[in-house]
């Protein structure tokens, strides 16, 4: 057992976890924070994906220990209060999502690759989210959902 | 912030609940021990160790599962076969006795206070085998001289079925002008929906009641074969689910995995968890499709088909669940004839049992298979005399005035115009100009090939005898909806609540829906075979007008006038007179509150609380599918450039989700046709343990999409709506196939059978060239 601290959505946090324990077992089982979900055990279908420092990881491919120091956002984090980031607000708007399992990583993914490329193409709409499984929307009213989150966060930087 | 679906507002922030997220004081975890072996004997299992590892609570295997006089999983409906034979049914045991019968089979259960500590301990168990002759494919099963699986099933065959009139179809080929056969597989699949399964048992010893919080597709399939499986009063078991992250057929009922954990609370008095790895999955989920069907047509002098008959090959896996006997009879029969006016049917199948994980219902259950076998055929003969794909169909279908319209082995389609749906998907499609996008490939290196698909699928006629609904209002002006069968993405929350909110003039924002309440429990069917919108939507509808009745005497009495002189009108009750009317909502708040009859009034007591019901059965979705694919011959590599699909699913009730399904179910067809499949070795060993070796669709694969619906509305249920869930799959397979054979044709190769994966499709070109 080991003691590791980082700070999640803004707020410092200090647990013990065995040196094994995942990242997102350590985000889901000692903080509760449920959204990050776990789809896969080869680091293939990104529902666990979160952002450490900024980059948009996959949470399962790190030991927790590893988190040291570090800045992460969950799911949890990503609205402001009340008011949802305008990427989750895309994807309810095109319907980007139906059981809802794959989203918080998608959200996630799709935030980063905004913050990268703002005005991605469609290939590179493909590429930023290839790391991310869907079973239910055939991806294509998730594509138009991080086309629409563009247009709007390029809005919102205009006024 | 007004979102588009009722359920997205927690599922965007986090907040959603699938069944992992829950965790109760005191639980203990369960980790599987499952077999490594295709085909052995178990000569002792050894859990000492386990046992005694620290942290360790318990180890049970299979004498702990029958001393509580457990059952094993159910074995789906009694089918009858040829000369009235029954389906041989060899059900899944909760673990192992003597003898395993495909990789991943459960042995045992380790129970301790951490996983971690449970999955250590389960590396102790040792399992001596003795192994047998795994037998690893339905060729290899029916083999002379092959190890049989089961005592009862004689061959290895579980059933030999039919449908239609053998005799007409042999006398119709013995005259016929020409005939084509072509065999097609419906390789096997992992279902994967995105959320591991997981079960959570909490068995509380003082009332005898036990909570199983798990995902589903409606409380009651799972409840019932819990029932069944532990011996426990259905009363007593609550069944728990908030969200659920996918489905697609695989969890009506409890694995093995739910009988256990009940088993492990019962015996420890302590909540027990059970979360699946996908590893695991791969191996102890149901797998789906695993189906070969032989198709043959006989034509006429003018190109009309006299006979059609199928000769399939269903393998059932290692054991007969659920719905595992279904897929490869009924379903492949009811519409084997497709969308064409055929007079003469005949088809045979045969059920197989291998040394593999038992195949049950995944999207579609043999309809996607049965659409794809037939258009498959269709193309093939087109090609074969030379026929136009588009023409042939167009004189072989089903009049619009045939309707109601009976097959030639007895399915009643009640509705449809099949030509008006093709010409809109031809138009939509710009089919006419194919040949020009096909030489603007050729240019580029390429070869491009169109395909079309058209399906009619039976949606399900349900399993409950009706499906029932009821509301309760609130002081507060909001409503809650119930009824029995539960989403798994589909947004029944959104759905309903629009059905009732338009139905009753209130804001859908303040109507929530529940689905399996335990305080509300109601008789109706799980989500499945496409029916929660015409089946409990259509009780929603009948709801609305049960409400308004029950409203209406109140309405009158605060408006002094005659029942008879109201009339109720978007969410407003008016006096035929002209005079101010009131609306419902507000009604409704006036008697949740009303002093005077409000002593300790409670939201179950309000007057216009009710329930409604339908009893609906089947209808006939179907649809045009037109698919262009592009190959590189230089990689293998097809792309699928442009998809159009066009459907009849009656009326459409919410375009959005209608379009959402679409979409889901043509990329689960395009996975199954370019890059999923679940391999077994010679020795059966499963080779596609993860999604590293499984190929999941993604992002990409399916490069553009146009949806459209032709409504033609069905009389069979109050809505005039049709099954959408498995459509999708069932326009795909064949349409992406018929537009690769088109490729094929170009290229001067002979068709393949799926999957279309780069590797095997240039390994084609270059050894079929």
């Amino acid at each position: 057992m080991g003691r590791v601290s980082f700070s999640v959505n803004g707020n410092p946090v200090d647990i013990e976890v065995e040196d094994r324990t995942l990242l997102v077992d350590a985000l889901r089982d000692h903080l509760h924070l449920t959204g990050t979900h776990v789809g896969c055990d080869t680091s293939q279908c990104g529902c666990c994906t979160i952002r450490l420092n900024g980059d948009a990881v996959k949470s399962c491919s790190l030991l927790a220990v590893q988190a040291q120091d570090a800045e992460l956002i969950t799911i949890e984090g990503v609205a402001d209060g009340d008011n949802l980031h305008p990427v989750q607000k895309a994807f309810s708007d095109c319907h980007g999502l139906q059981c809802g399992y794959c989203t918080p990583g998608m959200v996630i993914a799709t935030i980063e690759l905004l913050e990268q490329n703002p005005q991605p193409t469609t290939e590179e709409i493909r590429a930023g989210l290839s790391g991310n499984l869907c079973r239910c929307t055939g991806y294509l009213n998730i594509e138009s959902s991080v086309r629409a989150a563009a247009s709007a966060m390029a809005e919102s930087d205009k006024s | 912030m007004n979102l588009m679906r009722h359920e997205d507002q927690r599922l965007l922030t986090g907040t959603g609940k699938f069944t992992a997220d829950w965790n109760l004081a005191g639980q203990l975890h369960a980790v599987l021990v499952r077999s490594d072996r295709a085909h052995a004997e178990i000569l002792s299992i050894n859990s000492d160790a386990a046992a005694a590892a620290t942290g360790v609570v318990a180890v049970y295997t299979s004498a702990e599962v029958i001393s509580a006089g457990f059952s094993s999983i159910p074995s789906g409906p009694d089918i009858k076969g040829i000369d009235d034979q029954l389906i041989s049914k060899n059900p899944l045991p909760l673990l192992a006795t003597d003898r395993v019968r495909f990789v991943g089979q459960a042995i045992a259960v380790v129970i301790a206070a951490t996983e971690a500590i449970a999955q250590d301990a389960s590396e102790l168990v040792a399992v001596e085998y003795r192994d047998l002759v795994p037998v690893h494919s339905v060729e290899n099963a029916l083999a002379k001289d092959t190890t049989a699986l089961h005592g009862n099933a004689v061959d290895n065959i579980a059933l030999e079925f039919e449908s239609g009139n053998k005799n007409a179809v042999a006398d119709a080929f013995a005259t016929a002008d020409r005939t084509t056969s072509y065999s097609v597989t419906s390789q096997r699949l992992a279902g994967a929906p995105l959320e591991l399964r997981s079960v959570l048992a909490d068995y509380d010893a003082a009332s005898g009641k036990i909570k199983v919080y798990t995902p589903t597709q409606g409380l009651l399939g799972m409840r019932g074969s819990l029932a069944a499986v532990t011996g426990i009063d259905a009363a007593n078991i609550e069944v728990i689910t908030q969200d659920v992250g996918g489905s697609f057929g695989l969890r009506g009922g409890p694995g093995v995995e739910h009988g256990l954990l009940v088993l492990a609370s019962m015996k420890l008095g302590r909540p027990v968890k059970w979360v699946a790895s996908r590893s695991e999955l791969f191996i102890g989920e149901w797998h789906g499709r695993a189906l070969t069907l032989k198709g043959s047509v006989a034509l006429d002098q003018e190109d009309r088909i006299v006979a059609l008959k199928f000769e399939d090959e269903v393998d059932l896996g290692a054991y007969n669940c659920y719905f595992g006997g279904f897929v490869g009879t009924n379903n492949l029969s009811v519409t084997m004839g497709g969308a064409y006016q055929i007079p003469a049917l005949y088809m045979q199948s045969r059920l197989v049992y291998t040394n593999t994980l038992p195949t049950t219902a995944y999207r579609g259950a043999g309809r996607p298979d049965i659409a794809f076998a037939i258009e498959r055929l269709i193309d093939q003969t087109a090609a074969e005399h030379g026929l136009d794909p588009v023409e042939f169909r167009r004189k072989n279908f089903i009049p619009k005035e045939a309707f109601p319209y009976t097959t030639a082995n007895g399915s009643e389609y009640d509705c449809g115009d099949f030509s008006a749906v093709m010409n809109k998907a031809l138009s939509i499609s710009d089919y006419q100009n194919f040949h020009s996008r096909r030489d603007t490939s050729k240019h580029l290196g390429k070869l491009r090939g169109i395909g079309i698909g058209y399906y009619i699928e039976k949606s399900g006629a349900g399993s409950a005898p009706k499906d029932e609904v009821s509301c309760k209002f609130h002081s507060d002006g909001s409503l809650t909806l119930y009824a029995m069968t539960g989403p798994s993405g589909q947004g029944h929350e959104t759905t309903f609540a629009q059905i009732v909110g338009d139905g009753l003039g209130i804001d859908t924002a303040h109507i929530t829906y529940r689905a399996g309440d335990a305080d509300h429990l109601l008789v109706g069917n799980g989500t499945g075979g496409s029916r929660s919108l015409y089946g409990a939507g259509s009780a929603f509808k009948n709801l609305v007008t049960a409400v308004v009745d029950k409203a209406t005497p109140y309405a009158a009495q605060e408006l002094a006038v005659d029942v008879d002189d109201l009339v109720f009108e978007r969410g407003c009750f008016v006096p035929r007179s002209g005079a101010p009317g009131l609306n419902l909502t507000e009604l409704a708040q006036r008697y949740a509150n009303k002093a005077e009859s409000m002593v300790t009034r409670s939201d179950d007591d309000h007057p216009f609380n009710t329930s409604a019901e339908t009893t609906t059965g089947a209808n006939y979705p179907n649809g045009c599918h037109i698919a262009e694919c592009e190959l590189d011959p230089e990689t293998g590599v097809v792309r699928i450039v442009q998809y159009t699909a066009v459907d009849d699913l009656g009326n459409v009730i919410n375009p959005d989700l209608v379009r959402g399904q679409v979409h889901g179910g043509v990329v689960q067809g395009a996975g199954q046709a370019f890059t999923e499949a679940v391999i077994y070795d010679n020795n059966a060993q499963l080779i596609s343990g993860s999604f590293m070796d499984y190929a999941m669709p993604r992002a990409g694969l399916v490069e553009n999409m146009t949806t459209e619906t032709h409504a033609v509305p069905t009389k069979l249920n109050e809505l005039g709506s049709k099954g959408v869930g498995e459509s999708g799959c069932s326009g795909s397979l064949p349409a992406l196939s018929n537009a690769m054979a088109d490729i094929l044709r170009e290229a001067g190769v002979s068709p393949m059978q799926m999957p279309y994966t780069p590797h095997r499709v240039w390994q084609h070109l270059h050894r079929g060239s």
